[in-house]
């Protein structure tokens, strides 16, 4: 399988004092799924933020597509790419099919008015994503994991090859985080999308993912198979945590144990 | 997925818009101190100025008056939209941001420096407002930014202080001019729409209606630009591009219409409010739409101010502020709670 994204030696800092990424290489085969994983601070998504161009690289080099990142207009990337940060609530009260609709903004002509392709693209993004059912609402007016669901949708209505994700699970619960990587699954198996995914949650990132980038707050990093990347040891040196581990068939689960956590010497 | 644009959709709102703004136009040049008689103003002759009074009023002073007040309404409604859809602010309008007094103030230097605010159609007094204002939105952005936190929050803070500097500057400069000139500098700077001749009303015309059609070619960018800067280029938009046209063309229609009316107040915070209310959010029908009702909405405003104290008169901008002041006040409010909830 081709690569689509491919990093090499990728360096960038904040500031003489503040490098968060050196030398990191990897590429990322088209349609896999991978998880960018670490600790606070790790560099993960200012990586994300690389891959979509937003940030420039301070050393090395990124291709998609086998071409530099730098090459792509605003227009041409955002036809290759398609961002979803954290939910927010927009200052201006659009209605979920509104937000949808703007993904097909580097597709439209001059008048700027969707036509019956575009239509179809977001019909199709918000039926896949069960949003068609409150499209009509403000985005205001709707849960978390709803919203996250609308900006999932806008993702896919951007028909793009590569989607980026920064954490799309945080502050959902555990039914709508499961629901939203069941999504992002079957966006990868039917719609044969590369999804790179910026993630705290390791557990459901091992039960997801095909491959795993974890990085180091030392600068250091691990990229490969998930049964290859998570091992105790290193997740624990990585974290600095202690965890109880369990297997299910070739990959490992893991329980953060803290000082006064169950099974530790200290808890009561 | 009923609520999408469409061009047939966006042609019907505008035409109703424009159907209204024709009518209050209409019903307002009826409306005056001095009644007159309709049949009278086309019916009897009326060749030279004094031979029929009716037409005189009617079509020298009234039409033209109306006419500019819809200008000045259109430039400042549309101006509001476009500052509030790139600042990210449901609060910001020209007049709150200083964009309004930096104009003036181009006007003002440009009056003492000798330059007649008569020929302003083709006078430099056109280029000291603009360039006045665009220094001001420099001015409000840098500002904003250097407070630090929320640079959307922060702007606004920045326009409220700069326009009370700049307001305290104009006040100075009134001062130096002889008291003949002074009543009629204060009712200008208060926002005043008397009777300009037929060029100087084509020559912002041509200025702000092509102003707000090029805005429109950008409307939809500005939809996108509204979820902030990463979302925009993340859809496509080249966000500084589009925030640099926005600004140049908003602070251009605001100029034009600064000078030839004064300082207006809240009309580019009260009508696009209450169109996005009707119409929605779609910057695409929120501008052309917001540009016509802004027209109607100060048009009447004018209308109140030459006949509430009839044979008096008073500046347009103190009704516009009375309306526009608790408006803004009940947003804030909204707006603060948002916020905290967002937090």
């Amino acid at each position: 399988m081709s690569a689509c994204i491919q990093v090499e030696n990728l360096g960038f800092s904040y500031g003489p004092q503040a490098e968060i990424l050196k030398n990191l290489s990897f590429e990322i085969p088209a349609g896999t799924f991978l998880s960018i994983a670490g600790p606070n601070g790790a560099g993960k998504t200012t990586l994300l933020n690389l891959l979509s161009g937003l940030l420039k690289p301070a050393s090395g080099s990124i291709e998609i597509d086998s071409k530099p990142i730098s090459s792509y207009s605003v227009r041409r990337l955002a036809k290759r790419i398609a961002v979803v940060r954290q939910e927010f609530v927009p200052v201006f009260e659009f209605s979920a099919a509104q937000v949808v609709s703007m993904a097909r903004t580097p597709y439209l002509g001059a008048l700027a008015f969707e036509t019956d392709t575009d239509k179809e693209a977001i019909a199709e993004a918000l039926k896949m994503t069960d949003t068609a059912r409150f499209a009509d609402r403000p985005l205001g007016h709707l849960s978390g994991g709803e919203r996250q669901r609308v900006f999932i949708a806008r993702a896919l209505a951007q028909q793009t090859p590569i989607m980026l994700l920064d954490e799309p699970t945080s502050f959902l619960d555990m039914k709508h985080q499961v629901g939203i990587y069941d999504l992002l699954k079957r966006m990868q198996i039917e719609k044969q999308k590369t999804i790179v995914s910026v993630t705290h949650d390791i557990n459901l990132a091992a039960q997801y993912s095909d491959m795993i980038l974890l990085l180091g707050s030392d600068g250091g990093y691990d990229y490969g198979a998930v049964s290859e990347v998570f091992s105790k040891e290193r997740i624990e040196r990585v974290f600095g945590v202690r965890t109880f581990t369990a297997a299910f068939g070739a990959r490992e689960f893991f329980l953060p144990v803290g000082k006064f956590g169950l099974g530790s010497k200290d808890a009561k | 997925m009923t609520d999408l644009l469409t061009p047939r959709r966006l042609i019907t709102k505008i035409i109703l818009c424009l159907a209204a703004l024709v009518i209050v136009m209409f019903a307002c040049s009826l409306v005056g101190p001095q009644k007159i008689s309709l049949s009278a103003v086309f019916n009897e002759p009326h060749d030279t100025p004094g031979q029929n009074i009716d037409y005189d009023i009617f079509v020298r002073v009234r039409i033209p008056r109306i006419i500019l007040a819809a200008l000045v309404g259109a430039a400042l409604a549309a101006s509001g939209v476009v500052l509030q859809a790139i600042l990210r602010n449901p609060l910001a309008e020209p007049y709150i941001l200083g964009i309004s007094s930096g104009a003036a103030l181009g006007v003002m230097t440009a009056a003492l420096a000798g330059i007649s605010r008569a020929i302003w159609g083709g006078s430099p007094m056109a280029g000291f407002a603009f360039l006045f204002a665009i220094g001001t939105v420099w001015l409000v952005w840098l500002t904003g930014h250097l407070a630090g936190g929320s640079a959307v929050t922060s702007l606004l803070l920045a326009g409220v202080v700069i326009n009370a500097f700049f307001s305290a500057v104009i006040m100075l400069m009134t001062s130096l001019i002889d008291s003949e000139q002074l009543r009629s500098t204060i009712m200008w700077l208060m926002g005043s729409i008397g009777e300009k001749d037929f060029s100087t009303l084509l020559a912002s015309a041509i200025f702000i209606i092509a102003g707000i059609a090029v805005l429109f070619t950008i409307s939809q960018k500005l939809n996108v630009l509204t979820f902030g800067v990463n979302e925009a280029r993340s859809l496509g938009v080249n966000p500084r591009k589009i925030t640099l046209v926005a600004f140049a063309l908003a602070s251009f229609i605001t100029a034009v219409a600064v000078g030839l009316s004064g300082l207006v107040g809240f009309v580019g915070l009260v009508v696009p409010h209450s169109v996005r209310l009707i119409f929605g959010p779609d910057h695409r029908q929120l501008l052309p739409t917001s540009a016509l009702l802004g027209a109607a909405f100060v048009v009447i405003c004018d209308t109140i101010a030459r006949t509430i104290i009839s044979p008096a008169q008073l500046p347009v901008g103190v009704i516009t502020a009375i309306i526009g002041g608790p408006v803004f006040l009940i947003l804030l409010s909204g707006y603060s709670k948002k916020v905290g909830t967002l937090r």
